[in-house]
């Protein structure tokens, strides 16, 4: 289904793009992946008659108010990896949805975690898991973590400066083990971990580095994440809905949390919260 | 950065039959770093009359002590309460005296009259009044808080369904508004009866 | 003198709900331009087929385009494949279309809706540059924040993402839906100014397919 409504778009995908950095892109992922690089990342995308690109850019972002506001974490332990994200999305101080999806499953032994536009995240990662698929049915094995992340790092690369906004984590299981590597769109791309990535990030971290032991069993690893996320939706006015949880082992990916963080927070703290200020009655 | 959108608020004054209604968030935020969930909006003036400031919160807590001041006064000279019209006249003229260095604040006022007719009225940052027969919002989405009190207001609602009728508004109102919510406080004014409730909401 | 912009703001406000066994697609027919109404008789909402509706607020100029661009697809992807496109197959494509203009976007909020392989109402909801979502509800446009705290109320389901799974459509019956997308269009109207005039309501069903009904809005 997924290559039907893709084909749709070959029309959009013939045209060529001079970009010096595509070559470069392309080299690093040695000649089998030269054509396969080439044939399903070449786009052409319209630019507007305009002097000053960058200037357009942002007047269009005021404009069209893409989605943002994230919270997203990921962290490698004794017995696996574990990623957690939360749901919303905001245009402004306006909460556009509680129910996105910031998990991108590219293959049963791959994730992504999209933080920042949502947009771009989505058809970045829907274009990678492509990109992972041709690797597979080309090499005859499955891609490593490393060379999926550098893929879309690449990708980053040859749009830099050109207004993307992505903050990424690429992780999975391979041959040589766990891995997550962070991946954005000014295109660097780093190995790690434990990251978090978002608008509420600094809130997960304090909590995540506070908890975080490399020998934790499978149950504390999760709720750990689920904490995580939760205090970060808390604090976090542009962080909220729902937290979901993931852990990836050698066989590959599970969901094992899905909960609203209106259950969450009456669970954790059934008595209220000891959030106090000076309030004058 | 707006100054109004600082600290994030969510306020409704609702009337019905011989009583009215008003109710706000809790949220104190600084942007979108959340503070305080028990942060409320709305304060008692008298048994009869209570005043919502949306908008910068120490501008609110100085205005509030301000109008707490001059309501003394007024009780000392008078001997008795103020009237509502009386009051949100006060607060009007006080707002306008800073024409050209206002408080940011957008005032709601919800009371009864000694007979039990219902007064709502709301402000500008200037002193603007609107009074209203029905209800008035204020805060960081008031588009939210229209929309649903459009949708969900029926006029002539005893005190118990009026506060069925401004909670759910609130709590809908401010899950689409990021600056505010978690958690929310409600009014009820009435004649004999008049009550406080706090209500559970999402918190993120 | 101000500069010219390739964009115009023509307001209006769509509504889509999916629920079991039918869908609902509204939209009011009013087209501004600042203060003034240039019609009052403008419909935004394209028919793609008998399981597919798309809805675009926004500006007109580029939710015309946009419509042509996607009737065009529609119409290749029926002589190819020799059936109608399915409703999830256009909301993916819409938003590739939207994402191929990612540096000069369409100025357009969609909502696709319709019914998909099983007959249930399904609904995505998108940004202007094409990030969608599935939903069971949702409402573009320039009344979007009054209407969707209103729908949310009224409509509210669970999660898709929640663990053990639970239903995550709306258990509300047909009749009850039109009656909340009427109710929320009186309100829309009577605060913001771009929409009025009146709204028209497609009803998805399977065994009837699409049928329209119009609701007059206030005028000034």
């Amino acid at each position: 289904m997924a290559v039907s409504s893709w084909r749709m778009d070959v029309p959009g995908l013939d045209g060529k793009c001079g970009q010096a950095s595509r070559a470069a892109a392309d080299l690093a992922l040695g000649q089998d992946a030269l054509l396969t690089n080439a044939e399903v990342t070449q786009a052409n995308f319209p630019l507007p008659a305009v002097q000053n690109l960058d200037h357009f850019g942002k007047k269009v972002e005021d404009l069209v108010k893409p989605d943002h506001g994230t919270t997203t974490l990921g962290f490698i332990f004794k017995n696996g990896v574990i990623i957690a994200v939360d749901s919303r999305a905001s245009q402004g101080s306006y909460v556009s949805s509680q129910t996105v999806k910031k998990v991108i499953e590219i293959n049963p032994y791959l994730l992504g975690t999209m933080a920042g536009g949502a947009a771009d995240c989505a058809f970045w990662q829907r274009n990678l898991g492509m990109q992972c698929r041709m690797f597979e049915l080309k090499n005859k094995k499955r891609i490593t973590v490393c060379a999926a992340s550098k893929m879309l790092a690449n990708t980053m690369y040859s749009y830099k400066g050109m207004g993307l906004s992505m903050g990424s984590m690429v992780a999975g299981w391979d041959p040589s083990g766990p891995a997550i590597y962070y991946v954005d769109s000014d295109g660097q791309r780093t190995k790690g971990t434990i990251f978090s990535v978002g608008s509420g990030s600094l809130y997960a971290y304090g909590v995540l580095d506070q908890g975080y032991k490399w020998d934790m069993d499978i149950e504390t690893a999760v709720e750990l994440g689920q904490r995580a996320i939760y205090h970060a939706q808390f604090r976090d006015a542009v962080s909220g809905g729902t937290c979901s949880v993931y852990h990836i082992t050698q066989s590959g990916w599970v969901k094992l949390r899905g909960n609203n963080h209106y259950d969450l927070h009456y669970q954790y703290y059934p008595d209220g919260h000891a959030t106090s200020a000076n309030s004058v009655i | 950065m707006s100054i109004s959108t600082y600290n994030g608020a969510a306020i409704i004054a609702m009337s019905g039959k011989d009583c009215v209604a008003i109710g706000c968030d809790l949220r104190l935020g600084i942007q979108n770093q959340t503070l305080a969930t028990d942060f409320k909006k709305v304060y008692k003036i008298h048994d009869r009359l209570y005043l919502g400031l949306a908008g910068l919160a120490t501008d609110a807590l100085t205005l509030n002590q301000r109008f707490q001041f001059k309501h003394n006064m007024y009780k000392l000279r008078e001997e008795r309460n103020m009237n509502p019209a009386t009051f949100a006249h006060m607060v009007s003229k006080t707002l306008y005296e800073k024409r050209f260095g206002p408080y940011f604040v957008e005032p709601v006022i919800a009371g009864i009259d000694d007979d039990g007719t219902p007064y709502i009225t709301g402000m500008d940052s200037l002193g603007a009044m609107e009074t209203s027969k029905d209800f008035m919002v204020a805060g960081t989405a008031p588009n939210s808080l229209w929309g649903v009190c459009e949708s969900f207001y029926r006029p002539n609602l005893g005190p118990e369904e009026l506060f069925e009728t401004i909670s759910q508004c609130l709590l809908s109102g401010v899950d689409r508004d990021a600056l505010s919510g978690w958690g929310a406080v409600v009014y009820v004014i009435a004649k004999d009866k008049s009550f406080v409730k706090t209500l559970k909401g999402r918190m993120d | 003198m101000s500069r010219w912009s390739p964009y115009d703001l023509n307001g209006g406000t769509c509504i889509a709900i999916g629920g079991e066994g039918y869908c609902i697609v509204a939209a009011s027919t009013r087209l501004s331009t600042g203060f003034s109404i240039l019609t009052a008789d403008k419909s935004m909402i394209l028919e793609v087929n008998d399981k597919c509706l798309i809805a675009s607020a926004g500006f007109d100029g580029d939710r015309s385009q946009l419509h042509k661009v996607l009737t065009f697809r529609s119409e290749n992807y029926e002589h190819f494949h020799k059936k109608p496109m399915s409703c999830p197959a256009m909301a993916q494509m819409l938003g590739n279309t939207l994402y191929y203009k990612r540096f000069f976007p369409y100025y357009t909020f969609n909502l696709c809706a319709g019914l998909d392989d099983q007959g249930r109402g399904c609904v995505y909801t998108y940004d202007a540059i094409g990030s969608h979502e599935r939903v069971g509800y949702s409402c573009q446009g320039s009344g979007k924040d009054l209407v969707q705290p209103v729908l949310d109320n009224q409509l509210k389901a669970p999660s898709i993402l929640e663990l053990p799974p639970k239903v995550a459509v709306t258990s509300l019956s047909q009749a009850e839906a039109i009656e909340t997308v009427k109710i929320a269009f009186s309100a829309a109207s009577e605060r913001d100014i771009y929409t009025g005039d009146a709204v028209e309501i497609f009803i998805l069903t399977p065994e009837h397919g699409v049928q329209k009904e119009i609701l007059p809005l206030r005028r000034d």
